[in-house]
């Protein structure tokens, strides 16, 4: 039930930000990095089973589409320390069709984050997330505000306008962490050798974490199954 | 009437005036009694089929009531902020503060508290996937304590749960996040004693909210919801059931898993009412039919008893003048009370027949003996014929009237009726009568009298009788009297008595004439005779026949009158 996977998603945040506070740094070694690449496979919908909302999805316009679901999947290794320069990135997550495009974004810890309005109307972006809790208030068609990101974590986005938006950015304090292609594949290069977890996460489906053992110079392959729970379990 | 004491019958009013109320009092029964029955009856079928008519309300308006609520959960579902709230919240339970989260709880809970506000909810709770409550807000707040499970409700439509001691039916849907699903959000509705009077005011009667068996909320007394609850799982569809010593319509409006609302309404409840008012009706037609009944009766009464009344007075009237000439007139009220007339008068008729021919036979048998008296002297012999039919002529010259005539009429013929007393020789005797004779000749009108006395009928001829030789003088007998107060008819007897007397002849002597006689008369008028009637005589003397003045005895053998000749 939605319930039940829901609560194996919360669980599994959980676990993870455990793993993240207790797991022991391992220290980058130069040169010599290794690679992984793998692909995720999602047996489940992460769609509501029935959804019965007053409104009909408002989707504005025939150009909106539906993301694929690996884009919403970000993978990631869990225990591995941040590097002392770790480089600031800048993306944008755009506001478009009554959607956050894309819907998962990670980025490294200090990164901007750019929140275009693409749309016709107002839209609005706020979180009230731990990490990040921020409100950038409406702003009209063909604006764009742009937010700071310094601490790791999970930051919720929503917009105070459309109730059924919402975007996730993954801030990470190392940059080995990558979003699959459309097809699940993914790759990380330049990953410091040594058995790490590697994580795949999805923000409501939950997570699936592997160890990998990261060899200089060589590719270490892993696939991933999501969701957790069979279908109709 | 055979008893000791005689009562009083009643008067015919009361009579009639009793009839006619028991009657009318008979008929009332009898049809309060046809209508209470069939009250009932159709008060079984009007509350039955009212109580059918408000299940298909109660359909309609709960099935538009379920969308309404359902719509109105949906659009609050869209809040932006308690669906941000929510989901950061579920997303970092686990790892944040206290504090923090504390903080997104209380978003949660205010955004909760706003929408029940707003929509007056009776419990709004906000569940995450679990179905495990995060808030909730409302009058029942209490009984959805946060954390607590809403075990079975999920999805959209109403289902009732039973939380805390309280039982509430359940509209949720769920929070959606870019098509995925956060949580639910549930407006209940409490299945209370609230709930079951607005059942009860849809449904026009009582209702009542049943869990397995059990009366959870109704609006029933509590006798009578105890014995519903007592009739457990039992009643299912429509019916009459006995509660508490009434016969109740029951009708199931719906049913939520093992939940069951029905209605009910109290068959006898309404039958008294609808009674109570037929009651009302019938007792003012039962006084305006009594009162009909009894002026009705009154007046039948008075067209029966005032002629029976105005009969039963000129009876009492006709006895007390012993009078039975008159016919009494026919009322006219009704044919029975005039035939009852006409028998009487009929009879009176006869009885006046009777009394005719009764008198008839005396007056004849007087009259028989007035002429043998006078027949014992020849020279006597029809006197009394003759001195009746002078004095009529005096009396028909003096202008009498025609019953003093009548009265004179007779008078006259049995005037010396007394002289029976008197023998023979003294009657006879030729010559100068001793003072004893002449004794017994006086005592002859006193006798007439005394004879005359036993004879009812002829009591108004006994003065005549009586006093026929009293003179104006007062020197006549046998009283004396004088002048006036001798009654006209006697002087006028004595005046025609004298007049026949000298005009007839005697053993001793002839007949005057009659000239001679008036001489005789007129010389004595003032003091033996009344002047008038002596000159009314004289007045009359020509036309009597029209003959010479009789010598004759024969010339005054007037035909009798028909009365008398009978």
């Amino acid at each position: 039930m939605t319930g039940r996977r829901g609560a194996a998603c919360v669980m599994a945040a959980g676990a993870m930000v455990v793993s993240m506070a207790t797991s022991e740094p391992i220290a980058a070694q130069g040169g010599g990095a290794g690679r992984v690449a793998g692909v995720v496979t999602l047996t489940a919908s992460a769609a509501a089973p029935s959804p019965a909302s007053a409104y009909s999805r408002r989707s504005v316009g025939a150009n909106a589409r539906a993301l694929p679901e690996a884009r919403s999947v970000v993978v990631y290794f869990a225990d591995i320390v941040a590097l002392a320069d770790l480089k600031a990135m800048r993306t944008e997550v755009a506001q478009r069709d009554e959607q956050f495009v894309p819907h998962v974004v990670a980025v490294t810890a200090g990164s901007t984050v750019e929140f275009p309005n693409q749309d016709l109307f107002f839209h609005n972006v706020f979180s009230l997330s731990r990490s990040a809790t921020f409100d950038l208030g409406r702003y009209p068609s063909g604006s764009s505000r742009s937010r700071l990101f310094p601490k790791p974590g999970i930051v919720k986005i929503y917009c105070h306008i459309h109730s059924q938006m919402s975007a996730v950015v993954r801030v990470f304090e190392h940059p080995w962490f990558t979003i699959p292609d459309e097809g699940g594949a993914f790759v990380i290069d330049g990953v410091p050798p040594g058995e790490h977890t590697l994580v795949a996460w999805h923000e409501r489906i939950g997570e699936r974490r592997d160890r990998v053992l990261i060899r200089s110079g060589a590719t270490s392959n892993v696939t991933f199954t999501l969701p957790v729970l069979e279908p109709g379990s | 009437m055979g008893g000791g004491t005689r009562r009083t019958p009643p008067r015919l009013v009361t009579r009639a005036l009793v009839a006619s109320f028991l009657t009318v009092a008979l008929v009332l029964g009898a049809v309060f009694g046809v209508l209470s029955v069939t009250v009932r009856d159709r008060v079984r079928q009007t509350v039955a089929d009212n109580l059918a008519s408000a299940q298909q309300v109660f359909t309609g308006v709960e099935a538009r009531r379920q969308r309404e609520m359902h719509a109105t959960v949906a659009t609050l579902a869209e809040n932006p902020t308690l669906k941000a709230a929510l989901d950061t919240w579920l997303t970092e339970r686990k790892g944040a503060s206290a504090a923090t989260l504390e903080q997104l709880l209380a978003t949660v809970q205010r955004e909760a508290n706003k929408i029940a506000d707003r929509v007056s909810a009776d419990v709004l709770a906000v569940t995450d996937h679990d179905d495990r409550i995060v808030a909730s807000a409302g009058r029942f707040a209490a009984e959805w304590p946060r954390g607590g499970a809403l075990a079975g409700v999920s999805g959209p439509g109403g289902r009732a749960v039973v939380m805390g001691q309280g039982l509430y039916q359940v509209v949720s849907v769920p929070l959606l996040l870019e098509d995925a699903t956060i949580g639910s959000l549930h407006l209940g509705t409490a299945l209370d004693a609230r709930y079951a009077r607005e059942l009860a005011a849809l449904s026009r009667g009582q209702a009542a909210i049943i869990r397995n068996g059990i009366v959870l909320a109704s609006t029933l007394d509590a006798p009578v919801s105890a014995a519903l609850s007592a009739l457990g799982d039992g009643p299912i569809g429509a019916q009459v059931v006995q509660l508490a010593n009434e016969s109740w319509a029951l009708q199931p409006l719906s049913q939520i898993d093992d939940v069951r609302f029905v209605a009910l309404a109290s068959i006898d409840a309404a039958a008294r009412g609808q009674t109570a008012a037929a009651m009302v009706n019938l007792a003012w037609i039962g006084l305006g039919g009594v009162s009909l009944a009894m002026l009705g009766s009154i007046w039948l009464a008075r067209t029966l008893t005032t002629p029976i009344n105005d009969l039963s007075q000129s009876m009492t009237d006709m006895a007390a003048a012993e009078r039975v000439g008159d016919p009494l007139q026919p009322s006219g009220s009704s044919r029975e009370l005039d035939q009852l007339t006409e028998t009487f008068n009929s009879l009176m008729r006869s009885v006046a027949a009777a009394e005719a021919e009764a008198e008839a036979t005396y007056l004849g048998a007087v009259r028989a003996l007035a002429a043998a008296l006078d027949a014992r002297d020849p020279y006597t012999a029809g006197h009394s014929e003759r001195v009746s039919a002078l004095s009529v002529a005096i009396g028909h010259e003096l202008a009498l009237d025609a019953d003093a005539m009548e009265t004179l009429r007779l008078g006259a013929l049995l005037h010396d009726v007394g002289k029976i007393g008197v023998p023979d020789e003294v009657l006879r005797k030729p010559g100068a009568l001793t003072a004893a004779e002449f004794d017994a000749i006086k005592a002859h009108p006193s006798a007439g009298a005394r004879i005359l006395r036993s004879i009812p009928f002829l009591a108004p001829h006994i003065p005549i009788v009586e006093l026929h030789h009293e003179r104006m003088d007062g020197r006549g007998y046998p009283y004396g009297l004088m002048g006036d107060s001798i009654p006209p008819a006697a002087r006028i007897v004595h005046v025609a008595d004298a007049f026949d007397a000298m005009t007839s002849a005697r053993a001793y002597r002839p007949g005057r004439l009659p000239g001679e006689a008036i001489a005789e008369l007129r010389r004595c008028a003032g003091t033996d005779f009344d002047g008038e009637a002596v000159e009314a005589l004289v007045a009359a003397l020509p036309r009597l026949a029209g003959a010479p003045p009789p010598l004759d005895p024969a010339v005054f053998q007037w035909a009798p009158r028909s009365r008398v000749s009978a």
